[in-house]
């Protein structure tokens, strides 16, 4: 910006060389006035919750069940917690093996033309609205009616539906990590002789493995925060599940949590709303840490 | 030999198998939509789209009020949050200072990562009183024989709040995919405008936006695309009234909060099951047609590159 302009040759010019300066230094302005006001609400979310929240944010508020009345009004979430941990279990069981299979194999294998609907397709799955694919959920897993799996409102049902939502993301990360090694890798190992499946085993898999988790922890990321996909397919449970189908089967979900108690009128539920805010933006952020992390000594140890 | 061909061979067969299983959830997730919707279809026709009353006990439905709520919140949402996310592309590509580009670009992305529902407690205990106590009075006493702008119900929740709350968050989309783009920009496009004396505005307003401009298209349908379907925080914040919003402060409805309050309720009659689902297609075949052009467009601007605020909350 502090460019040094040099004399102008016409004298006339120096007002309009002063304006222009003048008005990138009012675009500089606009452009960070954006930035700060766009930036705003990551600081505020973060320091609303902690403020209003720090008070239940201890050992007890997450290692105990929600007890009182209105339920939660004592307690903690622990139900949430044993929850999620059950809804990303099952979702990765599902959403792990397709995602990396397909993101391989549309590097791997495959024609030109056949790839690249295939790539289409897994774009459009990624811009599929959550309630969708709630609505989806229900009538696969959850419905007792017509055809279905009949799982009822449960962890599986829940769970598989996330597994939707976490597989194109897993597929673009895999596909994008494998495309990323260089291709003298590949092509020397199969130049010495190896079948793909050998290259992927003992070259891909090893280069492209930061890729993959970077990919599964976006896809835990992303389903850790959806609420609507489980309005129909698990809700909610203040108790431990019995199962992973049927009566009993549903699981509490941090999300889901947070989303119930904030409809309730009782403040000390808002309170509690905001501490599993924290507790939930703790496990997002963490997660955002430890991506970076293997992001940066992927590409400084492995590529 | 033949067994490295057999392990190959193998190999292919269980990574088709997968991807087989791709193909089946997308087009299982299309046919359920289509299948339950059908009979509502059938029954409601076409003008399903513009009939206003909304009635399950009668079995009228008619999606109108809900289809005007979803448009008006998300072109709010985008006319609020184009200015800005050009403003965040250009500062963080152009303006920003290099060495702490990593970290504000950092600052954004965590923006995409805050969950939706974390977004809607914000925005019903921080941007709803703010309204109410401070915009609406505001807006009443000066503004108030301007329709657009009528305080009907000093409330604070309607689709003000909900596309203020949208805007946040299809921010990230829009201002990364503006970055992007800038950063495909040639560098000695952009040196010679500079060597020619021209300011960094000159060459951002001269080289790298018309350069860069189908990017930005295609992050704004993306946005848009992000937007149709907002579902939780809309529903903590919209009021979830059945009118068609008159002003910027009246409440409303969108197809996806009311699929949230009601859907469980309306899988008892089949018809009203059948009628929800016919909204769920809507935003279903909405975001099918915004997200073919936005990534073509993309693909094409930015070789298909995914930053990664493309995807998070929900």
């Amino acid at each position: 910006m502090e460019q040094q302009l040099h004399e102008p040759v016409f004298p006339a010019n120096r007002g309009y060389l002063k304006r222009k300066k003048v008005y990138n230094n009012i675009a500089v302005f606009f452009a960070a006035a954006a930035f700060i006001i766009g930036s705003f609400p990551v600081f505020h979310i973060i320091f609303e919750a902690v403020s209003i929240g720090y008070k239940y944010l201890n050992w007890h508020f997450i290692s105990t069940l929600p007890t009182g009345f209105p339920i939660g009004a004592e307690g903690g979430i622990l139900n949430a917690v044993i929850g999620d941990v059950y809804l990303i279990v099952i979702a990765s069981i599902l959403a792990v093996p397709i995602g990396i299979g397909t993101g391989l194999y549309l590097s791997l294998f495959g024609k030109k033309r056949a790839n690249a609907f295939l790539r289409l397709l897994n774009e459009l799955m990624l811009g599929i609205p959550s309630i969708v694919w709630g609505i989806v959920g229900f009538y696969v897993f959850s419905t007792n009616t017509g055809p279905g799996f009949h799982f009822g409102f449960s962890a599986l049902a829940g769970g598989l539906t996330l597994g939707f939502i976490m597989t194109p993301i897993i597929t673009l990360l895999t596909e994008q990590a494998v495309n990323q090694i260089p291709a003298s890798y590949i092509e020397g190992a199969l130049a010495l002789g190896a079948t793909k499946w050998q290259a992927t085993r003992s070259v891909i898999l090893k280069a492209a493995l930061g890729g993959i988790f970077i990919g599964i922890l976006l896809g835990v990321m992303n389903i850790i925060g959806q609420t609507a996909p489980l309005l129909f397919t698990n809700y909610y449970n203040t108790g431990m599940p019995t199962g992973v189908t049927g009566p009993g089967g549903a699981v509490g979900d941090l999300a889901m949590l947070i989303f119930i108690y904030i409809h309730e009128p009782s403040k000390i539920l808002h309170y509690k709303a905001e501490a599993a805010s924290v507790v939930l933006l703790l496990f997002i952020f963490a997660l955002d840490l430890g991506l970076r992390l293997i992001n940066y000594l992927a590409k400084r140890f492995i590529l | 030999m033949f067994t490295l061909k057999y392990k190959d061979d193998l190999f292919k067969f269980i990574l088709s198998v997968f991807v087989l299983s791709i193909i089946l959830i997308f087009s299982v997730s299309v046919i359920i939509v289509l299948y339950y919707s059908y009979p509502s279809v059938i029954r409601y026709g076409i003008s399903f789209l513009w009939t206003k009353e909304w009635n399950p006990p009668k079995e009228v439905f008619g999606a109108l009020t809900f289809i005007a709520g979803t448009f008006i919140v998300t072109f709010l949402a985008l006319l609020f949050a184009i200015p800005f996310s050009f403003g965040i592309g250009i500062f963080l590509q152009e303006y920003c200072p290099v060495f702490l580009r990593g970290i504000f670009t950092v600052i954004v992305e965590m923006l995409a990562g805050i969950p939706s529902v974390v977004f809607g407690v914000w925005g019903v205990l921080t941007v709803v009183p703010w309204l109410r106590e401070s915009v609406e009075p505001f807006f009443n006493a000066h503004f108030s024989n301007i329709p657009f702008l009528k305080v009907e119900e000093n409330i604070g929740y309607g689709i003000l709040a909900a596309s203020i709350i949208v805007a946040f968050m299809i921010l990230p989309i829009i201002s990364s995919i503006t970055k992007d783009s800038l950063a495909s920009v040639p560098k000695l496009a952009k040196d010679g405008a500079l060597a020619m004396g021209a300011t960094k505005l000159d060459v951002i307003k001269d080289v790298s936006l018309p350069y860069a401009l189908n990017g930005i298209y295609g992050g704004i349908i993306l946005g848009f695309g992000r937007a149709v379907g907002e579902t939780i925080a809309v529903v903590l914040l919209i009021g979830n009234q059945a009118v068609v919003p008159k002003s910027l402060f009246s409440v409303g409805y969108t197809i996806s909060s009311l699929l949230a309050n009601t859907f469980t309720f309306a899988v008892i009659s089949p018809i009203y099951a059948s009628a929800e689902v016919e909204l769920a297609l809507v935003l279903l075949l909405t975001s099918l047609i915004v997200n073919i052009i936005g990534r073509n467009i993309l693909n094409r601007v930015i070789g298909g590159r995914f930053s990664r605020s493309q995807f998070g909350g929900g």
